[in-house]
């Protein structure tokens, strides 16, 4: 699998680091329980997906990437501070 | 302060194999920085690096540079810069040139550089670089932070020739070594100096 990481372009997977679900908020620390879900509970889904993974080996930067979890066709990744930006 | 003798990161580089197929020079006694710019600080960090270098920072994985010094784009913000001048206190000047507009980090001792060249060199870093490097893909003056044999490396094109300059933590030196000659034996590697 490679990922197009928006600044060093086409990398191959092992330069990367998955870093989890990018679809979830992380609550506010006071709320015990959402923390609790928002920690340990996974969904498992099928199809488009979209997942932090950071790019250790290149340029260091967390990117959004979507893509197919049941074909691991990569459709798009974004960094993740520019999408937080806008 | 105290002046440290100084002592090659590549002391151990020496030709193997017949032929010329790559020749390997290490660069000595430059200085190297990295920069990160501040948060917010972006437009006016290549405004002061415009004014104190007529340099445009580049935004992409690229370099930029003068005679004696570049900027080389190693990630969003990020820049390693290199400054073969032998000016004094470089780093601590660029440091001083770019307060509050960015964090300068002292490498000059971490980092160890070397030049490569050669006919087979293409073919050789394509044994341990899953990134493109011809021409189309990889014109010079672009900059790729990857890893060779899992080691980190950051290679720049400097020409068509094509010469690469590859940059990497002195501690790695001596098994980045053993990658190029095992790589490169075939081909010859030749020590240039
Ligand atoms: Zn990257």
């Amino acid at each position: 699998m490679r990922i197009p990481c928006p600044y060093c372009g086409s990398r191959d997977s092992s330069e990367f680091s998955y870093s989890g679900d990018a679809t979830l908020t992380r609550p506010t620390p006071d709320n015990a329980d959402a923390m609790f879900d928002y920690v340990y509970l996974r969904d498992n889904p099928v199809g488009l997906h979209r997942e932090y993974w950071y790019h250790a080996a290149g340029c260091h930067a967390w990117l959004k990437v979507t893509r197919n979890v049941s074909t691991h066709e990569v459709i798009e990744a974004v960094l993740a501070h520019d999408e937080a930006a806008s | 302060m105290l002046d440290l003798a100084y002592i090659s990161a590549f002391s151990g580089l020496r030709s193997i194999g017949d032929g010329r197929g790559v020749i390997a020079r290490e660069r000595r006694g430059i200085a190297i920085a990295t920069v990160m710019a501040r948060k917010g600080q972006g437009t006016a960090l290549a405004a002061a690096v415009k004014e104190h270098f007529d340099i445009n920072l580049p935004l992409g994985p690229h370099g930029s540079g003068s005679v004696s010094t570049s900027f080389l784009g190693t990630g969003p913000g990020r820049w390693l810069v290199t400054h073969d001048a032998g000016t004094p206190r470089f780093v601590e000047r660029l440091a001083q040139q770019l307060e509050g507009l960015a964090s300068v980090v002292d490498q000059s001792d971490g980092v160890g550089l070397l030049r490569l060249t050669g006919p087979a060199l293409l073919d050789v870093l394509a044994k341990g670089v899953a990134v493109d490097l011809n021409t189309t893909a990889f014109p010079a003056g672009s900059v790729a932070v990857t890893q060779i044999a899992h080691m980190g490396v950051t290679l720049w094109k400097v020409d068509e020739t094509p010469t690469f300059h590859i940059a990497i933590a002195r501690s790695m030196a001596g098994s980045f070594l053993h990658w190029l000659e095992a790589s490169a034996a075939v081909t010859g590697l030749v020590a240039d100096g």
